[in-house]
């Protein structure tokens, strides 16, 4: 036994600190790594706004909002008092990381709990909607995409109020276009339709910009299929805007 | 080469200095992950260099090895793509149709482990007989991550498709492009990973005969 321990024993403790890290990076879920590479990539970020870069994207950020209120002041509805915007001031980060797997779509921002970001945070860039903080570290934090395929957001058509979801992924799809499914059989809704965060949303705000419609396909089963290109141009960002906001799904 | 040197008297130093190199050279393979350093994307995808990682070292060394390597980067991996503590949210708003029965928003709290994908190639490349069927040299270990990466990412695929929240059909049209252009980027960047720490390895084994 004692000869037994002296051939394997720094053997066994070696491979128990190993997978005890390994572990121990797991449960914070990576936060140390997060941490680190801020440190390491930081001397390669610069602290200025490109300011004219996304010109063209903000333009249709500003069209798609102009068509929402246009929309609601026409209705004078109820919803009204859920499109007064973002409170609170926004704060501005760096997106310093992509997703580390190809089958995710992630981001890494510069900021984290020091500058006041928390989980379940919005967040846009020019142009609309980009995802919300899922993971958050002293200095970085982590962005699930819309475009990703496990996310999942509340939305409707600004035009016609037509309700659904938008899910990320799929054939051909890329990071710059979703698939919107209806709840409806036949949906009021076609190309060039802005789409907005839905009021029925627990995770967003209503009224956010997302994207327009690009193709409608109303024989999809089970329900009717649209493709809507996101206004935000994901894969080009280097900036984005983090909104605070508390999911209500708290309360009910 | 005092350096060198120094390494030769000292065992203990030696195994020292081996223990800072394999936890560095880890290190640096994670944190080029979130990185997009020019020219190691094809078609959106970069290399998979855990998966390289765990190739070079399981590739001179025993099955059980190669596991452990496998399980303690897969956790790590884990942590840096998974989402904790994030609710399901089922059931519908009262604004949307009532015979509509589908989660209005959703965040996906189970998602395939990175722990079986890299454990299983590490297995697999320690078990191969190197000394009859492959020499060890860049080309071979191109071909050993090239496998190796396509194995990986169909043990993602095949988790997917056994959870019901992705389309299973598109799973596996994302699939045959994700694993296509991951094999080819990841073995065409192998060597730079293989070659520095197979030097030292060699250095080690070297001395310690």
């Amino acid at each position: 036994m004692r000869r037994w321990w002296e051939r394997y024993g720094s053997r066994l403790i070696f491979i128990g600190l190993v997978l005890g890290l390994a572990l121990f990076i797991r449960r914070t879920q990576g936060a140390v790594v997060a941490e680190i590479y801020y440190q390491v990539v930081r001397p390669f970020h610069g602290d200025t706004l490109p300011e004219e870069q996304w010109a063209d994207a903000k333009v249709s950020e500003l069209e798609a909002k102009l068509t929402e209120v246009e929309g609601q002041n026409a209705k004078l509805q109820e919803l009204l008092k859920h499109t007064q915007g973002f409170a609170h001031p926004t704060i501005n980060a760096p997106i310093i990381g992509r997703s580390v797997d190809h089958w995710w779509e992630q981001v890494l921002l510069g900021s984290g709990s020091n500058d006041g970001v928390q989980e379940g945070y919005i967040v846009t860039a020019p142009g609309g909607l980009v995802g919300r903080i899922v993971k958050v570290t002293a200095n970085t934090s982590r962005v699930l995409l819309i475009s990703d395929p496990t996310s999942k957001v509340g939305v409707k058509v600004s035009r016609s109020s037509g309700m659904g979801y938008i899910q990320g992924g799929g054939k051909d799809k890329g990071k710059e276009k979703v698939t919107m499914v209806f709840y409806e059989k036949v949906p009021s809704v076609k190309v060039g339709d802005t789409i907005v965060t839905s009021p029925a949303s627990y995770l967003f705000l209503p009224g956010i910009p997302i994207g327009k419609v690009e193709s409608v396909d109303l024989e999809k089963s089970p329900a009717p299929e649209v493709i809507v290109r996101l206004t935000a141009p994901i894969d080009f960002l280097e900036w984005v805007a983090i909104h605070p906001f508390t999911s209500q799904l708290k309360d009910k | 080469m005092v350096v060198l040197k120094i390494f030769e008297v000292s065992p203990r130093l030696r195994q020292i200095f081996d223990w800072i190199i394999i936890v560095g050279s880890v290190l640096i393979c994670l944190l080029i992950l979130p990185t997009r350093l020019p020219g190691t994307e094809l078609l959106g995808i970069r290399p998979n260099w855990l998966l390289i990682w765990v190739v070079v070292w399981s590739v001179k060394r025993t099955p059980l090895q190669g596991a452990i390597a496998g399980i303690a980067l897969g956790l790590i991996q884990d942590g840096m793509t998974a989402i904790d503590g994030i609710d399901v949210i089922d059931g519908f708003d009262i604004s949307i149709p009532v015979d509509v029965n589908t989660p209005t928003e959703a965040v996906n709290t189970s998602y395939p482990s990175h722990i079986w994908s890299l454990t299983i190639v590490g297995i697999l490349t320690a078990l191969i007989d190197k000394k009859r069927y492959i020499q060890e040299d860049f080309i071979s270990i191109a071909l050993i991550v090239f496998g190796g990466a396509i194995i990986s990412e169909t043990i993602t695929a095949a988790q997917y498709s056994m959870q019901d929240f992705r389309d299973v059909a598109l799973v596996w049209t994302e699939h045959q492009r994700i694993a296509l252009s991951s094999a080819v980027i990841s073995s065409l960047w192998a060597p730079v990973i293989y070659y520095p720490l197979n030097r030292w390895w060699e250095f080690k084994k070297e001395k310690e005969q």
